[in-house]
């Protein structure tokens, strides 16, 4: 049989494909011809277009968490594997080795500020990018409960984006912190999650807005990072 | 991850889409987030059945993932692509299964059944989904009550058209007909719609 010229009867297929009642053979036949035949592709998915939203008829159902992690299991998706593998990486330790000459520089302001009484700073860290290029300046304030991070470069974010602060401890999983802002500063609660004594640095990645969905830990890219110093 | 603040902006969407093709996981996600709990509905809808619905939910995602490279946006809009794989998963999942699934006569779910039968008294516009399925909604509103229902008993259950005139109870001629006619109706009414 040749479609080809015949405008209905290629409409009424191509609409019963995408429908479903179009079956059995005809069917096979029917996709047959859509592998050489681009003008039969296009006005199928054309149809396409016009009777496949009827599934958002459908009342919207949230599915189980479990679903997201098994996708993400199979996919590979999961951050696990490649945030301990940073973390242990030589280069990273050496890094921040790097950046410890910018680290004391920032010490003796620091230590200057606690001649004015104001707030009594427990730790700091000075967080920088991949070029050791400090970005950030986070100091724990145990006077006022407070961890306070202020941006000293340039940290873009994009708009559908979230800058998120860990504790990464020695082992087990890094603790969300909270999130940041592009500029400016960000005061967040000063908590045991930050406190611990396991906590060897601080880190910032880039995450979903709203933070990172993953209750594990961070999900996107480490951006900055820097020794969590105890004063 | 808010359930009751889906984005149905298609551009966005396909922003995601696009970078899901470019194995950009975090887009994924935020892909995910924004469509899962409707194409989840959806998926349920067609299988009823919980364990069955998660099941073609993970594998729809898992082709979208891998998929996504070959995904153009010219021949069709995120939403659409997404559901085909879905309903095309959801019933591989059910000729898997030994399960049946069971047929209701009633093929929508309440509020938007409720807009098909009577827009005016439940606004097409104040449904939760795209502009593509309002204009859908709108039009099929315009179809003949058994008519709708045999569209949707077909696209939904994956029927013959002698297994919707066996469900219905008519002549499969008379399916013929009908499917014929009212898939012509959709197509002049989206047309019109589309026309500026």
């Amino acid at each position: 049989m040749n479609i080809r010229g015949n405008d209905v009867l290629r409409q009424k297929l191509a609409s019963e494909y995408v429908l479903g009642t179009l079956k059995g053979g005809a069917r096979r036949r029917f996709e047959g011809w859509l592998h050489n035949d681009a003008d039969l592709r296009h006005i199928t998915a054309e149809w396409r277009q016009r009777l496949e939203p009827m599934a958002e008829f459908a009342t919207p159902v949230t599915p189980p968490r479990r679903v997201w992690r098994q996708i993400e299991q199979r996919l590979h998706l999961s951050p696990q594997g490649g945030w301990s593998l940073w973390r242990d990486s030589l280069s990273f330790w050496r890094s921040l080795g790097m950046a410890s000459s910018a680290l004391a520089a920032l010490l003796v302001v620091v230590m200057a500020m606690r001649l004015f009484d104001a707030p009594q700073i427990a730790y700091v860290a000075s967080l920088t990018d991949e070029k050791s290029q400090a970005v950030m300046l986070a100091t724990a304030d145990s006077r006022h409960g407070a961890l306070e991070v202020r941006m000293v470069g340039n940290a873009p974010v994009p708009s559908d984006r979230d800058l998120e602060l860990w504790a990464v401890p020695k082992s087990g999983n890094p603790r969300s912190l909270g999130l940041l802002a592009d500029k400016g500063s960000v005061k967040l609660a000063l908590t045991e999650r930050a406190l611990g004594s396991d906590v060897a640095l601080l880190a910032v990645t880039l995450e979903p807005k709203g933070g990172s969905p993953d209750p594990n830990g961070p999900t996107g890219p480490v951006l900055y990072k820097g020794n969590w110093v105890k004063l | 991850m808010s359930p009751d603040a889906p984005t149905f902006d298609p551009q966005q969407l396909k922003a995601w889409l696009l970078a899901a093709g470019k194995r950009d996981a975090v887009a994924f996600r935020q892909l995910y987030n924004a469509t899962s709990s409707k194409l989840f509905g959806f998926a349920l809808r067609i299988l009823h059945k919980q364990e069955l619905a998660e099941e073609a939910l993970q594998e729809g995602f898992v082709a979208i993932w891998n998929n996504a490279a070959t995904y153009q946006s010219h021949l069709a809009a995120p939403m659409t692509w997404m559901a085909t794989i879905v309903r095309n998963k959801a019933f591989d999942v059910l000729r898997r299964s030994d399960d049946t699934v069971e047929i209701d006569a009633e093929q929508f779910d309440g509020e938007v059944m409720n807009a098909l039968k009577d827009p005016q008294a439940t606004p097409i516009e104040a449904l939760q989904m795209s502009g593509d399925a309002k204009a859908l909604a709108y039009c099929m509103s315009a179809l003949e009550g058994l008519h709708r229902q045999v569209i949707a008993l077909a696209y939904y259950h994956d029927l013959s058209h002698s297994e919707v005139a066996q469900q219905m109870a008519l002549p499969i001629g008379t399916v013929k007909t009908w499917i014929r006619r009212s898939l012509e109706r959709l197509r002049t009414c989206l047309a019109k719609r589309e026309a500026p």
